[in-house]
């Protein structure tokens, strides 16, 4: 399964650092459509900011809509950079090397967009800035600490600044890398950002050791995020759908399902746009679809525990809901297309290892993985707030305005603004990690066949 | 004032023996090291790598995430003792998640710090060094409190097939 | 001072010594033979424990069998082993899946477990026949069931612990044929006879080999599928469908997960014995511990977050539900038995399994194992006495609104708890007489595709990767 190549390293630099070295010809075109993009999104954002939240289609009943489920869905593509980058790195899987610093990347930028969102949502943003810091100590009023709405954004905070650190502790290598290979201004950053690296067994050794003690301590950390994200919706027993003690590690292993999806997508990308052939193999997608196999069965099976405990209940208001959200229009539609989208369709190619080797659809798979699990986020939260009962007195129907879906637009524009922004300056594949592979691996004879194996230093 | 010198490889076998010959030749470990642009096994080029003490940051890091955040979470209930749908003033449960959140954040922080310190970085004076490290050679670089020694760490060098002998 | 700290490490983290394939087949092999006098004394322990057991099983049977409050130390007991015996063949499974190195030697020893599902079968019956219909007194309960009939769940988790228990045996077998042909040709007697109908004409061509990989994927994906299953139902049916208003959809994945933590802990000492007792320091390293130290680990860790997710919500809720649904479960009657559970389970276990040098140990490791058990033991009663405890009359209410008072074991149930478990051990025991505790075949495996070598300077080990 693994295919050892010779790739010496002046050739690795030379193609790795194509990006920063040289400037690829669709790069500026491509990041000045984007920068528009975000740049109409935070127009919008302002002038929603300056109108109120009465420019969106939320209303009562439906107090969190798209900007939610759009929370959720970033925070859940932010859950790929750990799954790859340390579970991967803890089991010592090769195959994770050409993936890990894009994988981590996203998280960092998919975090930061997510943070945008629960901020746009306050009627008053700039309060928020007020009671944060310095604590409004005069008046003896504090953040409630018991709210879900608190906890969110402690809890993506450490994820986002434990990631950030993750990114640049593994970052400096390459950074020493960089500041050999370039002059000018571009030189002088280099060395002040590599810290003065050099190279030797002291700073290897911490890079491995750290690293591992890093993945381990992140790992709790990426659990806990989305758990206390879900709990914003499990701990309310108002809503329907909503109070089930399912939903924290349904929605971790959710995030991971569409943040694998997501390191897909962008690896397909990253391959096609900097010729990255000989380091984004098909291997690579092979192993990653054959992880997205276990890892979406194992979000069906949460799905159904789910839906059989909703109804498990023999509540009223709750088993209304699930007949609203399966069989009327135009929820059932929303259903159904979440359903095949998120699995029906994705999981059954990818038992085929023609699927999985083959980029371009692996590509397109996973981009059906996303709409299916935003749709998910979607069905979670709008439906049980949607649900028309006595004593709302509303009679529209949840819409989104075209405010909500330009900021909706304007944070994937935001995302992949952001990484290209960073390939400017920084590879996207971590230079060190596929020299290691290099050195760590051989092949070996055993009789006749050519078997590829692993350097395993004593532990 | 220390003088060093460094020996350049292109493969890691005539860097292994310019190790051993500087080891043989008498020269205190911890003045001689090797530089790489790849990690490579540990003990591979017979190098001597002390003890680290990375462990210690992150249980220090966690230890003062802790504190801080029972303090921050247990003072901001009782100062402002608002019930909440039903639950204590002081809701140990409530508050276990931030005092998670904020042990890890610390311990995190903890560690990043502990790696930089302990890779002794940053250091803005790194020493002689050749930009060919990173596309693939080896360096082994020695460090003298007196020149006599420069010479003989020459020959080692050379016996063992370096390709350039740089001087700082 | 460096150099001494140097022979430490060499010492500490020396690879595993190659052996011959020969040595190999002719030393398990005789594994199987000249059991030692501790052996056979345990032996009888266990089985005489064992009878007894399930003597009083029937006894309590004729003389409890129609009060269904009585039964929830057995009810805690099929759980238990449900977890331990269904969760340990998971280790023979799913680092294979991942195609793992270190597991290779001891595959076998985590599959042999499988067989010890036929206890839990066992105590499942007089369940089977106490459990109440879906409809009493006129109103049908809540279950997963909805308007299936009556005795659905009776069906139904049944099967599903006959799958489990048939599954598991097929994944042992299925990687068994090789070693059942290495009996055939180097021991002599019953075995032999036994070995050569079980091999089926083993003799190791490429057809042969390719087909029993295929099935050893087949039947461990089966196994894991049909072992959540039975997981769900048995803990829905059996449990949660047993207490008005208790409604907790986290419950079946906590059971499961914990059960895996169970039956990681169950191999660590099997392991160990093994090991030590049967003199196979050769093919039992270090590195298999520290692998499952690690895996043991993260499922502590797993428990405490399965745990406090479901509690913090029904802590936050607040309803008559889950309140009534905390009491019950948590606060009230069974507040020490989830203290220690908790300690057991969770507290105790992350603090000895944390350090390095524990996990690259056999002794710390092996006693975190014993609180492990204790832990799960302590927390399945903690779910299910109190579960079964609920009268006849109220299982169909909206919710639990009287706490029932605290049921203690009696005689009958703590011999029958004890036999269960000498039960699952003895079997396990007397399986090892019948085939090789360690996999010949895999150790042999594990020895062509890993070799010590000195890479440059330095040690490592080379581990080729041939999937």
């Amino acid at each position: 399964m693994q295919q050892r190549r010779e790739l010496d390293q002046v050739y690795t630099n030379r193609k790795l650092l194509n990006g920063q070295l040289d400037t690829p010809k669709w790069w500026l075109p491509t990041v000045s459509i984007l920068g528009v993009v975000v740049l109409i999104g935070v127009v919008v954002i302002a002038i929603m900011v300056n109108k109120g939240l009465g420019v969106t289609g939320l209303a009562r009943p439906v107090y969190w809509g798209l900007f939610i489920t759009t929370f959720v869905f970033w925070v859940g593509i932010s859950h790929a950079g750990i799954m790859i980058s340390a579970i991967l790195r803890l089991t010592q899987a090769e195959w994770r090397r050409p993936v890990t610093r894009a994988a981590e990347l996203l998280t960092v930028f998919s975090l930061l967009t997510a943070l945008v969102f629960p901020l746009i949502h306050a009627g008053r943003p700039w309060r928020i800035a007020y009671w944060i810091m310095p604590y409004d100590v005069s008046r003896g009023i504090y953040p409630n600490i018991r709210s879900p709405l608190i906890m969110d954004p402690v809890a993506i905070s450490t994820y986002l600044t434990g990631s950030t650190l993750f990114l640049y502790i593994a970052l400096l290598p390459d950074l020493g890398n960089l500041r050999d290979r370039t002059t000018g201004w571009k030189n002088a950053m280099y060395t002040v950002l590599s810290l003065g690296w050099r190279g030797n067994p002291r700073q290897w050794k911490m890079q491995t050791v750290g690293g591992i003690l890093l993945s381990a301590l992140m790992l709790p950390i990426f659990v806990s995020v989305h758990s206390i994200v879900s709990w914003d919706f499990a701990v309310a027993s108002a809503v329907e759908g909503w109070h089930s003690t399912i939903f924290a590690p349904y929605f971790v292993i959710g995030a991971v399902h569409s943040g694998v999806s997501a390191v897909v997508t962008m690896m397909a990308l990253m391959r096609w746009l900097w010729k990255w052939d000989d380091f984004i193999r098909p291997e690579h997608f092979d192993a990653l679809a054959r992880l997205l196999i276990v890892v979406a069965t194992g979000w069906l099976a949460f799905t159904f525990l789910e839906l059989t405990f909703a109804l498990y209940g023999q509540d009223a208001p709750e088993i209304a809901l699930r007949e609203m959200q399966m069989f009327q229009w135009p929820w059932n539609a929303l259903f159904i297309i979440f359903f095949l989208t998120a699995y029906a369709i994705p999981v059954p190619m990818w038992l085929f290892k023609r699927v999985r080797t083959n980029i371009a659809l692996m590509f397109w798979t996973s981009i059906l993985v996303n709409i299916g699990m935003w749709l998910e986020r979607f069905l979670i939260i709008v439906p049980g707030l949607a649900r028309r009962t006595p004593f709302v007195y509303t009679w529209e129907a949840y819409r989104p305005s075209p405010v909500e879906w330009t900021i909706f637009i304007w944070s994937f524009a935001w995302v992949t603004f952001l990484m290209l922004l960073f390939s400017k300056f920084f590879p996207l594949v971590p230079l060190f990690e596929q020299k290691e592979s290099q050195v760590f691996t051989k092949d070996v004879m055993i009789g006749r066949a050519k078997v590829p194996a692993i350097v395993r230093e004593a532990d | 004032m220390s003088k060093s010198i460094l020996g350049l490889f292109q493969q890691p076998e005539p860097a292994a023996d310019a190790m051993d010959g500087l080891k043989e030749a008498g020269f205190e470990l911890g003045t001689f090291d090797v530089l790489t642009g790849t990690p490579y096994p540990e003990g591979a080029f017979g190098e001597y790598v002390p003890q680290h003490r990375l462990f210690r940051f992150p249980a220090f890091g966690a230890i003062i995430g802790f504190t801080l955040s029972v303090f921050l979470t247990a003072v901001t209930q009782l100062a402002y003792p608002m019930v909440t749908g039903g639950k204590p003033i002081m809701s140990i449960f409530a508050m276990l998640i931030i005092m998670y959140e904020m042990t890890m954040l610390a311990g995190v922080i903890a560690t990043v710090v502990g790696i930089i310190f302990e890779s002794r970085l940053p250091n803005m004076q790194p020493g002689i060094y050749d930009t060919r490290i990173t596309e693939g050679w080896i360096g082994v670089v020695i460090t003298f409190d007196d020149e006599s020694k420069v010479a003989d760490a020459e020959s080692v060098l050379n016996k063992a097939g370096a390709l350039e002998i740089k001087h700082a | 001072m460096a150099s001494q700290a140097v022979a430490h490490e060499a010492e500490h983290h020396a690879p595993p010594p190659q052996v011959a394939a020969d040595v190999i087949s002719t030393e398990l092999v005789a594994t199987t033979t000249g059991a030692s006098g501790r052996f056979k004394a345990w032996v009888w322990i266990l089985g005489i424990l064992s009878i007894a057991g399930i003597a009083a099983l029937v006894i309590k049977f004729i003389n409890q069998g129609d009060d269904s409050t009585k039964w929830g130390y057995v009810a805690a007991l099929v759980s238990f082993l449900l977890s331990v015996a269904g969760g340990a063949p998971m280790v023979a499974m799913a680092p294979v899946m991942a195609k793992a190195n270190w597991v290779r030697p001891i595959t076998r020893i985590a599959s042999l477990f499988s067989f010890a599902s036929v206890v839990t079968l066992i105590m499942l019956i007089p369940l089977v026949a106490i459990l109440p219909p879906l409809v009493t007194e006129g109103a049908r309960r809540r279950t997963i069931w909805y308007a299936a009939p009556d005795y659905s769940p009776h069906f139904w988790t049944t099967l599903a612990l006959v799958m489990l228990l048939g599954t598991g045996i097929m994944l042992f077998y299925s990687a068994a044929l090789p070693d059942f042909a290495s009996m055939r040709d180097h021991s002599t007697g019953w075995r032999q006879r036994l070995g050569k109908r079980l091999a089926r004409g083993w003799v190791g061509t490429d057809v042969q080999w390719r087909t029993l990989r295929m099935r050893i994927g087949m039947f461990g994906t089966f196994y894991f599928l049909i072992l959540v299953f039975a997981n769900f139902l048995f803990t829905t049916d059996f449990g949660q469908s047993m207490v008005p208003g208790w409604r907790d959809a986290i419950l079946p994945m906590y059971h499961t997960v914990s059960g895996f933590q169970a039956g990681v802990a169950a191999v660590v000492i099997a392991l160990y014995f093994s090991r030590k007792y049967m003199k196979l320091e050769k093919y039992i390293h270090l590195d298999a511990f520290w692998s499952l130290g690690r895996l043991l680990f993260a499922l502590t860790l797993l428990w405490i977050y399965f745990f406090y997710s479901s509690f913090i919500v029904f802590w936050y809720g607040r309803s008559e539900n889950d309140i009534a649904t905390l009491n019950h479960q948590i606060k009230g009657p069974m507040i020490w038995a989830f203290f220690g559970a908790m300690i057991l389970l969770w507290f105790v276990p992350w603090w000895i399994l944390i350090w390095n040098k524990v996990r690259r140990g056999t002794t710390a490791m092996v006693m975190g194992s014993f609180v492990i058990l204790l832990g799960l033991m302590l927390d399945r009663i903690r779910m299910f006495v109190p579960a079964w405890s609920v009268p006849g009359d109220q299982i169909h209410e909206k919710w639990l609104k009287e706490i029932p008072a605290t049921y203690w074991p009696d005689i009958f149930d703590i011999v029958i708890m004890a036999g269960g478990i000498s039960l699952v051990a003895f079997i396990v025991m007397m399986m090892t007489r019948v085939i090789p505790v360690l996999s010949v075949w895999q150790v042999q495996e594990f020895n062509l595709l890993s070799k010590p070598i000195k890479y440059i300077r330095g040690h490592a080990t080379l581990v080729a990767k041939p999937d």
